[in-house]
């Protein structure tokens, strides 16, 4: 979408004439990278822009072990800070340049190295407290929204690939390098919920495949981890809850990394994994998914689910609430109708939003009265695909707590 | 046969493994088969010793890679044999190899590659391949379905083991039947206790007993008092599934029990009574639970009706209520 472009285009003048590096624009994400996701592609570069003050002269090479700054010092970084401000680029560049500065944030563009590529210098490789503030820094940028979540979403997209490839490349497999990963995964769930609330057309729907392919590599990498951790007697004490969101994601679309089946992961799985709390409530969720049990499928979401959970499923919802219209339209009596009030109960949605998803699915709403309902056996039911992604479910737990 | 060595307990150098790789390049030379039988003996020695070397390298603390080496071995053996000639007929073994392998080590994705080469490459025809490889083959590979839950190939692969399995071999048939069962569950059809008590497959006895009585409570103890063993198989996830059929089963009984006292109104179940025998079950569920489930199960076509919402009443067909599976997955 225009903005999208627009504000990665400004993304990217400002990244260049910050650092100095020349990225590319209209970089190209692949459906299927390679292993660990090697870089973002060949890029070109892009001129600054005539008032943007030049890149500052880059520092003598830094040794191994202090991280490698570009970046312009303090006083230069207010300045830009107090001249772009008001300007529609000005927080990008604010940000980029920010990021650039010794006091906190090294935020370096995806497009720096590739795996295989040579000439890979060692103080080229961010070690783990650097990406570690980097992780925190882009978490803070998560909150920001001041621009569409779309544009948020691909600059932390393409940051965290490039965190996560610098650990790969340093083969770091301790409780840091796991802690940073749940942290990317975390972003990508919250990515999964906000992608699916804000955009219903073709080009997010792509943004929404490409970001769960990416969790889901990045949930598959850290399952390896949890592996090699476990060998050394050590244990994060959120595994659990990240091997059920492997289970939750069950319920969407199939992508090609799930290939083996969902009965052959749990037989490589130790039992204290697959009966913990967080397990059991994944898999008694996909079990009343397929049960029909629609009921007992929302209140244990409603009940149970921790944040990340319940952030995870919140896309699949409407499909799983489309589902439920579908048995009762084909299961049900047709001269008794079916109350919208109730359903919209079970299957916790506010009304006015079960009418439009009844409506979706090719259903006639009647009315008696102040009395909303739809008539089973309609022949015009059809589920839609794709459906509109759900606002969650209605009832809040703070509410009922 | 090289033996690890005494003093430190590491495996020897893979002083077989090139010993296999000069025998491979000279089989790849001659052209009979005349030493397929050895090169089988060395594919099944190579696989035995790379496991005892990786079960050794972990008890030692190392990463234990001789079996990874060992598949990648037999790939280049299967490729010396997945030739236009005599050689072929020898290929399933070093398949079968392959899988044990694969399976071993949990990279049973790899298993796909070799099952293309034989199932669609023109150079192999299936029936040519002796009976034992022919057994084997369809056992991993009808394994493969049940992880995947096409239960209907699953069922013809399976089936196709056991009758072909030679009848003095209890173990290997016990092996068949451990995933057989499940499979035949899905689709309806229920083993005797006699085969499940001779083949010692009593994990099972319990689940049929659920199926044959519509208790739900006894399938779900049975699910959770076996969890592990039936998780580890890959086999959970097909009995879970049977839940619905034991729900069909519970409202057949009901409908028999109601016909007996009341013929004429016994098409109606009243969804309160179904919430008052789970509850007797010791299961807690609401009438809109019950109703979600009966819509699930008319759908899905194990109950012929409809059920009346504003009533809260279950009204069956008044011919064949409850149609059978036929040997069809629900």
């Amino acid at each position: 979408p225009p903005r999208s472009r627009h504000g990665a285009k400004l993304l990217n003048r400002a990244w260049t004439a910050a650092t100095g590096r020349a990225i590319g624009a209209g970089a190209t994400r692949a459906a299927t990278p390679a292993a660990e996701d090697g870089g973002a592609g060949v890029k070109t570069a892009a001129a600054p822009p005539h008032n943007l003050l030049p890149p500052p002269p880059l520092p003598p090479r830094s040794s191994p072990a202090t991280p490698r700054r570009s970046w312009a010092p303090v006083p230069t970084c207010a300045r830009l800070r107090r001249e772009r401000r008001g300007s529609g680029s000005g927080i990008w560049l604010c940000l980029s340049v920010c990021a650039a500065t010794p006091c906190a944030r090294p935020v370096p563009s995806p497009s720096r190295r590739t795996i295989s590529s040579t000439g890979i210098q060692a103080s080229d490789i961010r070690p783990l407290p650097v990406l570690r503030e980097t992780m925190d820094y882009l978490w803070h940028l998560l909150n920001s929204s001041e621009y569409p979540f779309e544009i948020v979403h691909d600059f932390i997209f393409d940051r965290t690939r490039s965190v996560r490839q610098d650990l790969s490349i340093q083969n770091l497999v301790n409780d840091q390098a796991i802690g940073i990963y749940e942290d990317v995964i975390k972003f990508h769930i919250l990515s999964h919920q906000r992608l699916a609330r804000s955009c219903q057309d073709s080009d997010a729907s792509s943004l929404c495949y490409l970001n769960t392919e990416q969790m889901m590599k990045c949930l598959l990498s850290l399952f390896d981890m949890y592996h090699t951790i476990h060998k050394i007697n050590s244990q994060s004490n959120k595994e659990a809850e990240y091997y059920s969101f492997f289970v939750l994601l069950h319920m969407g679309c199939k992508i090609p990394k799930m290939a083996n089946s969902l009965s052959f992961w749990y037989s490589q799985l130790p039992a204290s994994i697959v009966r913990s709390k967080e397990m059991i409530f994944a898999r008694t969720i996909l079990r009343c998914y397929h049960l029909g049990n629609f009921k007992r499928f929302f209140c244990m979401i409603a009940d149970e689910a921790t944040e990340l959970q319940l952030c995870l499923v919140e896309p699949f919802l409407n499909e799983v609430r489309a589902r439920a219209l579908m048995y009762l339209n084909h299961s049900g009596y047709k001269l008794q109708h079916h109350p919208l009030t109730h359903l919209s109960d079970i299957l916790m949605i506010e009304e006015l939003e079960l009418e439009d998803l009844c409506r979706i699915c090719g259903l006639e709403i009647s009315r008696s009265g102040d009395t909303k309902a739809f008539a089973p056996k309609q022949t015009t039911f059809s589920l839609p695909t794709p459906l509109s992604k759900s606002s969650g479910i209605y009832i809040s737990r703070e509410i009922k707590r | 046969t090289p033996t690890p060595s005494a003093a430190s307990g590491t495996p020897t150098p893979p002083s077989r493994r090139l010993l296999g790789s000069a025998f491979l390049q000279e089989f790849r030379n001659w052209e009979t088969p005349w030493a397929m039988e050895a090169m089988h003996m060395v594919a099944l020695e190579i696989r035995l010793l790379a496991e005892k070397a990786d079960r050794e390298l972990v008890m030692s603390g190392k990463n234990p890679d001789k079996l990874q080496a060992a598949g990648s071995f037999l790939m280049k053996v299967f490729g010396a044999l997945a030739v236009k000639g005599p050689k072929r007929v020898g290929a399933l073994y070093v398949t079968c190899q392959l899988f044990k392998i694969y399976f071993r080590l949990g990279t049973v994705n790899l298993c796909r590659s070799v099952i293309r080469s034989i199932e669609t490459a023109r150079n192999f025809d299936f029936e040519d391949f002796p009976v034992k490889d022919k057994v084997t083959y369809m056992y991993y590979t009808g394994r493969l379905e049940v992880f995947n839950e096409n239960f209907l190939v699953a069922d013809q692969k399976l089936t196709y083991a056991l009758m072909h399995c030679n009848p003095q071999s209890e173990s290997n048939l016990r092996k068949i039947l451990k995933f057989l069962i499940p499979v035949k569950l899905s689709i309806g059809v229920l083993p005797r206790r006699t085969l499940l008590e001779k083949y010692n497959l009593l994990e099972y006895a319990d689940i049929v007993t659920s199926l044959r009585r519509g208790d739900l409570r006894l399938l779900k103890q049975a699910l959770d008092r076996h969890e592990d063993q039936l998780l580890k198989c890959g086999v959970y996830l097909v009995l879970e599934k049977l839940e619905l059929q034991v729900y069909r089963r519970l409202v057949k009984k009901i409908h028999i029990i109601q016909r007996e006292k009341e013929p004429s109104k016994a098409h109606q179940i009243k969804l309160e009574v179904l919430v008052k025998t789970l509850q007797w079950l010791g299961i807690t569920m609401d009438v809109d639970e019950v109703e979600c489930i009966m819509a699930c199960l008319i759908y899905k076509n194990l109950i012929k009706g409809y059920f009346a919402h504003k009533s809260k009443v279950l009204v069956l067909s008044k011919q064949d209520p409850f149609p059978k599976l036929n040997g069809k997955p629900v």
